[in-house]
């Protein structure tokens, strides 16, 4: 019975952690129609910024973990300005572009900082207990965080006239410029907006695990398939799909353990998504 | 565009005596230097073959240094003896990406370089795709793979760098259980070659102690290993080994272990990254129990002393990963064979030089040929390891464990 | 339409000359480098091929390692079995992964845009996963070594030399394969990546054109599969991670994801690349990104495509009216 409980509550803090991290992922998309594949480079930018801040200029945890979301929404502001904004009507350049800065993101991580783990843990130590059941504080603070972020966008997004610009841009781009609003404007924010929740994921995060050069990869297949399961650019669908992936790798991990739990966790998602071929909330399929 | 061709076609005809001369004394120049390099400088070319991007690059980066190391040493004491002539070491990188295409590229590679003698390549997969290439091509390799195939009789240019599992996994699971009294241990490693090598192996040096083992493999990339932790925790084994996952995975597992209330010893036989596992553990008091396997007995005052000169002679501090040593010891015993063959471009005289010549290392000390037993060649340069012990909450430093004795 | 069939018809004929002429190669050289990089370069030119007719039907496919892994492993297990001639390894790996491809074409096909790309994805690292799980058929995690050379009658294929006379062999192939695909089906692709919906309801069934698509594009993959197999003499996991789909992807795209002779093109420059920054240690992997994002950003439409652009505004005055070749489809 503890284990059923236990896995419930890794299941949880997997699907909180999914759901911050795939939001970005998910507005880039539904807004630019992009992969990014420099979603993982973000989230390792977050981390190592957070413990540069830490480590090099001395600053509290939170200073840190704030300065590494700022440094990361810039740096996606910037890149999309310089490089993807004048691609984003094709879909496969951008793509392109952002696999050669995920590339270079990965070198420069491990030329500056070396390709052996940082020394980067959680503040704060020590767990709340309860029989053979626990959670740690550290967790128990980064799914505090995330839901309160995610909650903080979706009012961001459905309740301010930048929300309400950025979702006619997703809907329906050439109307949405027809009625006067700038694609030029808001792009470079979106995808700023999006990294820096990325960075922010990695800097919260990767503290609670290891922080290496090397996490990139397995951080952009899981926001990938949780985004597309959930559905094209669909923000509630994301969530959802964060929390269905979280439960589903939980309990098929501990108690199938290794191969046959990752096994079971892409037949799932391959069967929902022969089931409802537009992902869980998703509209029409957008051209690759 | 076209009159600008006019011109200089002009002012070619007219200057056409000059350039004769001109292109005349080059070559003279060109054959007189080209001769004098000939009779003063001849060159070794070693290669460093190994992972040096991805997952894996802290190992390739690490051989890299050692073999860079040994050739500015080298050159340092005015080179290596080959026939009657003093020649410079030189070595050449490839980046082998950690897997089998990479490796075979790489050794084509350095075969058009005319590098005969590679130190590396250094995980599982690589091994698999550069043996047969490199002898094919006629090069010798000393790759540090742990698989049950990592040299063989039908490669007899292929050599082991180091102790393999079936070497050293015995002797330190013996002393492990007599240290911690173990009944019970979960092996856990990555899913692919480099985790089921040396996880199955260890696994059965446990099993051959009397000591009830289950073996656990997560996939390769994964971050939170929660689940597998809570996976453990249902087990409840007296002890965890760690086996050969990648530093950050070990680190992260002991961490998050001890967050769920697991209080029994850990291991680590296979892979490096113990300072990682001892910080995120939160010190050595918090781990309490640790055993580990080192390449090399790290402790040693002759290691210390190679850190010493490394620094001295590289301007740089030696990279944390112990594949430093064992590469550095291979590629000072293949500047020796070079010596004693007389040739460095000769890669079957070179290996038989290498099978006479008694493995002496001025920082490792003395070693020995083996590989017979395990796998029907013997190309294996053993050198002692190092075992590593923390019992209740103290560190009792890293020990020399002597494998002159074992298969 | 006629200009823009002989243009394709050109750039294809091209690409044939261009893999015909790697045929002189271990003529003219012994050169370890030289040859490995042939070798390579004609696996990737076939895996970009299959990765290509599926963007001619608007399908950006993530399996093509899946597909690689396999005919390579059903060829590595035919020859282990003691069937070693070329022909039947070639068809072996062909057939092997069409065959697969067929049902699972059947269930995915359905499937558009980012929604194909995930399914393809993970189609690649289920099948990674089974390998793992199958060790008494697959080998495991250590996979197939020591596989046996391929042979043509009384000759063994297991030279430098000759090994890149097979993959050539692969390659092309694969190309006049995907001309004939392409050429015999090239306006209904064509009309169902422009539109789906209309094309359908002018009562062309899209699905059966897609299926064939994607059963030769995993053929194609399979034998390219068998091609690295047989030039590492091993069949091993790691040669068919999902990672490796996106620079399959990559060589076509920087190459021009239009025509033939692109996927040609993009495996050239990009396995030379490679190659070259292999020697550049820890830096490869940056230099990489670094040059794709360049040559993206300066040719969009791919190196082919920009060529294309280039030469039709030198010459506006050449045979035909219509000198816009690489915009034709758009």
């Amino acid at each position: 019975m503890d284990g059923l409980v236990t896995t419930a509550i890794i299941g949880l803090s997997l699907g909180v952690e999914y759901a911050l991290l795939s939001l970005g992922f998910t507005l880039i998309f539904g807004i630019l129609g992009v992969i990014n594949f420099a979603h993982g480079g973000f989230y390792m930018i977050g981390g190592y910024a957070a413990y540069a801040a830490v480590h090099f200029a001395g600053m509290p945890f939170p200073a840190a973990v704030a300065t590494a979301m700022l440094v990361t929404a810039l740096l996606g502001y910037v890149c999309e300005l310089l490089l993807i904004d004048r691609y984003v009507s094709d879909h496969l350049t951008p793509m392109m572009i952002t696999l050669g800065l995920y590339l270079i993101i990965s070198t420069a991580l491990i030329v500056v900082f070396g390709p052996e783990p940082a020394d980067f843990s959680f503040p704060i130590r020590g767990s709340l207990r309860s029989g053979g059941i626990y959670i740690t504080y550290a967790n128990l603070i980064v799914l505090l965080v995330c839901a309160t972020v995610i909650a903080a966008v979706y009012l961001l997004m459905y309740r301010t006239d930048f929300g309400l610009a950025l979702r006619a841009m997703a809907d329906n781009r050439e109307v949405a410029t027809a009625l006067g609003m700038r694609p030029a404007q808001y792009f470079p924010l979106a995808f700023g907006l999006a990294t820096g929740l990325a960075g922010l994921t990695g800097a919260l995060v990767t503290p609670t695990l290891t922080l290496s050069p090397f996490l990139g990869d397995s951080i952009l297949g899981m926001s990938f398939l949780i985004v597309i399961l959930g559905g094209l650019g669909s923000l509630g669908g994301a969530v959802i799909a964060s929390f269905i992936v979280g439960i589903v790798e939980a309990y098929s991990r501990v108690y199938l353990g290794g191969s046959k739990g990752a096994l079971a966790l892409f037949v799932v998602v391959l069967i929902i998504l022969v089931v409802r071929p537009n992902g869980l909330m998703g509209r029409i399929g957008r051209p690759a | 565009m076209t009159g600008m061709k006019f011109s200089q076609t002009c002012d070619r005809d007219r200057r056409v005596g000059g350039y004769g001369l001109h292109v005349a004394a080059a070559i003279v120049a060109l054959a007189a230097a080209s001769g004098a390099a000939q009779a003063q400088e001849c060159q070794v070319k070693l290669g460093a073959m190994g992972p040096m991007s991805g997952g894996a690059a802290a190992w390739g980066l690490a051989l890299r240094q050692g073999v860079e190391f040994v050739a500015a040493q080298a050159n340092a004491d005015g080179g290596v003896q080959v026939g009657d002539r003093k020649c410079r070491v030189s070595v050449m990188s490839y980046d082998s990406k950690y897997s089998a295409e990479g490796a075979a590229s790489a050794a084509n590679s350095m075969a058009s370089d005319n590098i005969k003698l590679i130190i590396g390549p250094v995980g599982s997969p690589e091994a698999t795709g550069a043996k047969p290439v490199a002898q094919r091509n006629g090069q010798i390799t000393f790759n540090s793979s742990y698989a049950k195939d990592a040299i063989g009789p039908e490669t007899p240019l292929a050599f082991h760098q180091l102790a393999g599992p079936a070497q050293w996994a015995p002797k330190i699971v013996a002393a492990a259980k007599q240290k911690f009294g173990i009944k019970s241990v979960v092996v856990v490693a990555p899913n692919d070659q480099g985790g089921t090598d040396v996880a199955s192996v260890n696994a059965k040096a446990y099993e051959a102690d009397g000591i009830r083992t289950k073996q656990e493999y997560y996939q390769r990339g994964t971050t939170n290993f929660a689940p597998l932790v809570t996976r453990i925790m249902n087990e409840n084994p007296d002890a965890v080994d760690t086996a050969s996952s990648p530093p950050a995975d070990g680190a992260t597992m002991v961490k998050q272990l001890l967050e769920a209330g697991y209080g029994g010893v850990f291991g680590r036989l296979g892979g490096p990254g113990t300072l990682e596992i001892i910080k995120a553990a939160g010190g050595v008091k918090e781990l309490k129990n640790f055993y580990w396997l080192e390449l090399v007995p790290t402790e040693d005052e002759k290691i210390v002393a190679l850190q010493k000169d490394f620094k001295t002679v590289m301007k740089a501090d030696a990279p944390n990963n112990t594949l430093l040593y064992t590469a550095a010891a291979a590629a000072r015993m293949v500047l020796k064979a070079v010596t004693a063959a007389g040739t460095a471009d000769d890669a079957p005289a070179v290996a038989k030089a290498l099978h006479n010549l008694e493995p002496v290392d001025p920082y490792l000390g003395k070693g020995t040929w083996k590989g017979k037993a395990a796998f029907g060649i013997q190309q294996e340069l053993v050198f002692p390891v190092g075992l590593g012990l923390i019992v209740d909450g103290k560190s009792l430093g890293v020990t020399a464990v002597d494998l002159a004795d074992s298969k | 339409m006629r200009n823009m069939l002989r243009t394709i018809a050109f750039t294809d004929w091209l690409s044939i000359a261009i893999l015909l002429a790697f045929a002189i190669v271990p003529f003219l050289t012994g050169d370890f480098f030289t040859l490995s990089l042939t070798n390579q370069i004609l696996i990737a030119v076939t895996a970009a091929l299959s990765v290509h007719i599926m963007l001619r039907m608007d399908l950006l496919s993530f399996a093509v390692p899946a597909f690689m892994a396999i005919g390579g492993y059903a060829a590595a297990m035919t020859a282990q079995a003691g069937a070693t001639n070329l022909v039947v390894l070639l068809a072996v790996s062909f057939a092997s992964a069409a065959i697969v491809a067929l049902p699972l074409g059947a269930l995915v096909l359905r499937l558009r845009g980012v929604y194909f790309v995930l399914v393809t994805f993970i189609f690649t690292e289920i099948l990674q996963l089974l390998i793992f799980e199958t060790p008494g058929l697959t080998g495991g995690s250590n996979g197939i070594p020591r596989i046996p050379a391929p042979t043509l009658g009384p000759l063994v294929l297991n030279t430098n030399h000759l090994i890149v006379l097979v993959s050539i062999c692969v390659a092309v192939i694969a190309t006049v394969v995907t001309m004939g695909l392409t050429r015999r089906y090239g306006q209904e692709f064509a009309s169902i990546e422009e539109n789906e919906t209309l094309a359908q309801s002018l009562g062309l069934v899209a699905w059966h054109y897609r299926t064939i698509g994607f059963v030769v594009a995993g053929g194609i993959a399979g034998m390219a599969g068998f091609a690295l197999v047989n030039l590492l003499l091993t069949a091993h996991p790691t040669s068919f991670t999902s990672m490796s789909s996106v620079f399959y992807i990559a060589y076509v795209l920087i190459g021009g994801r239009r025509t033939i002779l692109g996927a040609v093109v993009g495996s050239c420059l990009l396995v030379w690349a490679t190659k070259v920054f292999s020697s550049h240690g820890e830096y490869s992997a940056g230099f990489f990104g670094l040059l794709l994002i360049i040559v993206v950003t300066a040719a969009p439409n791919g190196l082919v495509g920009l060529a294309q652009h280039l030469l039709g505004r030198v010459k506006p005055r050449s045979a035909s009216p219509r000198p816009e070749v690489a915009d034709a489809h758009v």
